[in-house]
């Protein structure tokens, strides 16, 4: 068997520096258009609303915490009736999320027990389904402790 | 064709005395009878890397477009997780089986084909000077940029690796991208050397009596080893990427894959005594206390107390002062002192030995604890998150519109084992990696003479153990 005559060095970088352009452009464009899921806050649909979050103990140690979010509209009138959900994730991969729906514990307060399972940096992603029909969603940053 | 046919020869292990350092092939993988065949079938090595470029290619994308969570993003979940984890099994399993399926290597070879012969690697170069270097390099910028924390940078990062490796081979003759520089190709070569199967040749008679030697030259039909490895002179895995090229090469089919006890090649006096060579296997153990210590309490007062004693808090600055102690100075320092109190204590003619032959007899049998304490490190991650997985993928499922893994992703799923049991068992890694290397120390050079490796193995195994009992925070260094 015989292969083909092969091409000239010069040629052989023309094309690789082609093929290395056209990936680049497939890639940039690739993430131009994200998908819609990219950031969690994107799904905000309610930035007029004003959502606060504390936990205690805080700061917040391995185990349980209570967590406490507040709702208040754009004239700082508590929102009732809403249902919050939270999604604690480490900003590490592969550890487990806690999640958690809140309680309605009246006057715009939503009560929850998050359990964080390790120290370290986490996110909660906060969602409210608002009584008007629209979803109002936070990230709040926090560092767990070691007990 | 030569009649010279392996079959025909009887099989007598006295014939053969150069191969006294290689392994008998009594147990080959490649004559096996569903896999050998597929390993030594011409586009075998491709079965293995178009899945895995598929694969590469599916975290590229969810890396760039997905949700930009390091625990909800394939990119991260699947390289920081499970890459590492896998890669780790494997080559405690059987060997570099990454390298292997290595997905950057095949527009590499696109690359090869069309550029023919291409300058070579500058002679300066060719040794592990620049590979040490990258491997540093690599995990202080992974500390820097928290690259385990970002889908994006991580897809990046996989992007950057597939046109580093396709760059260089354009450019130059042989495949220097493996062999000089590639970090991961690095950790394998260097993991590897305590795998428990290498390449050898089946009969060494019919090397010597071969006239092309195309395991490594090549022939017009099949390509010869990119690393440039000869087949009956391998004594080692380094450097081997289990591409089987020389499989292919060899018109005798005179190359196996033989399994060996374990510890073979690190029990032998396997490795050329050269500095970079010696100074890679001890930066290797280090960089593993290094990267562990990198995600443990201890790591953020350090960075905060050197940053108000030096007025900055320039991250990476930082960074680079504690890895480059902890990976650079300290494998350095202290490898030379113990070179230099083993000099001391033998009596009489080992006095006049140079440095270097007292340092390449001595380091090498640190290789087992220092891929004990990547393998705990590893395995960790893996074992308290393999499961995230299958809720990783659901949910990138239904971004698509696919339920096929139901409608609801089960966030519940995360590790593999009670995760009180992981400290425990990465703790024992460590003792039986320390075991492994006192015996392997044992066998070289005088008993005098071994002492100071002994403390500095000890060390670092206390290091390792200290540091998995902390608490792993895994955040950022000034998160
Ligand atoms: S090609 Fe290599 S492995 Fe095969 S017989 Fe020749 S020297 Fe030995
Ligand atoms: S010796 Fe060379 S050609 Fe053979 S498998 Fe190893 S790297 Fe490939
Ligand atoms: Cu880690």
């Amino acid at each position: 068997m015989r292969l083909s005559p092969l091409p000239s060095p010069a040629a052989t970088r023309r094309r690789s520096l082609l093929t290395l352009l056209i990936l680049v452009l497939v890639l940039s464009s690739a993430t131009a258009c994200q998908r819609g899921s990219a950031q969690p806050e994107a799904a905000d649909q309610a930035p007029d609303v004003a959502m606060t979050f504390a936990v205690s103990p805080d700061p917040p140690a391995v185990g349980w915490s209570t967590a406490v979010v507040t709702l208040a509209d754009a004239h700082g009138q508590p929102i009732e009736a809403a249902r919050v959900r939270l999604r604690g994730d480490m900003n590490h991969p592969g550890m487990q999320p806690v999640l958690a729906e809140a309680a309605d514990a009246g006057g715009g307060q939503y009560a929850a027990q998050l359990g964080w399972t390790m120290a370290g940096d986490w996110f909660v992603i906060v969602t409210a389904e608002l009584p008007d029909g629209r979803q109002a969603v936070r990230r709040f940053d926090l560092r767990v402790r070691t007990p | 064709m030569s009649s010279t046919s392996v079959a025909e020869r009887p099989a007598s292990p006295r014939r053969t005395p150069i191969a006294l350092y290689q392994p008998q092939p009594e147990v080959d993988l490649l004559r096996t009878r569903r896999l050998g065949r597929l390993l030594r079938w011409r586009w075998g090595r491709l079965a293995f890397q178009l899945p895995l470029l598929g694969l590469a290619a599916l975290l590229v994308y969810d890396g760039l477009t997905g949700p930009q969570l390091a625990s909800q993003n394939l990119a991260t979940v699947i390289t920081w997780v499970h890459y590492r984890g896998l890669v780790v099994l494997a080559l405690l399993l059987v060997g570099n089986l990454f390298c292997m399926g290595c997905p950057f290597t095949l527009p590499r070879t696109l690359a090869r084909r069309l550029s023919g012969r291409g300058r070579r690697w500058p002679k300066a170069l060719r040794n592990k000077w620049l590979a040490i270097a990258l491997l540093v390099l690599s995990l202080w910028a992974y500390e820097w940029l928290d690259l385990w924390a970002s889908p994006v940078l991580t897809a990046w990062f996989i992007v950057a690796y597939f046109v580093a490796a396709f760059v260089l081979e354009a450019l130059f003759a042989e495949s220097p991208f493996c062999k000089y520089v590639c970090p991961l190709g690095t950790f394998n070569f260097v993991s590897s050397t305590v795998a428990p199967y290498q390449i050898v040749a089946r009969d060494h008679d019919v090397c010597r009596t071969c006239a092309g030697k195309e395991c490594v030259n090549g022939s017009a039909q099949a390509l010869g080893c990119g690393t440039e490895l000869f087949v009956p002179a391998m004594r080692s895995n380094l450097d081997c990427t289990l591409c089987l090229d020389c499989v292919r090469a060899c018109p005798y089919d005179n190359v196996a894959l033989a399994r060996r006890p374990r510890l073979h090649e690190v029990y032998q006096d396997s490795y050329p005594r050269r500095w970079d060579v010696a100074f890679l296997f001890l930066v290797f153990a280090f960089a593993g206390v290094g990267n562990a210590f990198g995600m443990v309490p201890p790591v953020y007062a350090l960075a905060a107390w050197l940053s108000s004693v030096l007025g900055t808090g320039n991250e990476a600055l930082l960074l680079a002062i504690i890895l480059g102690a902890i990976m650079v100075a300290m494998p350095v320092g202290l490898g030379l002192a113990a070179a230099w109190l083993s000099r001391r204590l033998v009596a009489g003619r080992g006095r006049g030995e140079p440095l270097r032959a007292v340092m390449a007899r001595y380091a090498p049998a640190v290789l087992p604890l220092a891929f004990a304490v990547w393998f705990a490190h590893y395995t960790f991650h893996f074992l308290t998150g393999a499961l995230t997985a299958v809720p990783v993928l659901q949910s990138f499922l239904l971004d698509h519109g696919i339920a096929w893994l139901g409608r609801e992703p089960n966030w519940s799923l995360a590790a593999l084992l009670p995760t009180d049991w992981i400290t425990p068992l990465n703790i024992g890694v460590v003792v039986v990696g320390l075991m492994a290397s006192l015996s392997a120390l044992s066998r070289r050079g005088s008993r005098p003479a071994q002492m100071p490796w002994m403390v500095l193995f000890v060390l670092v195994a206390l290091a390792a153990v200290v540091i998995f009992t902390l608490p792993m925070e895994m955040r950022g260094l000034q998160g």
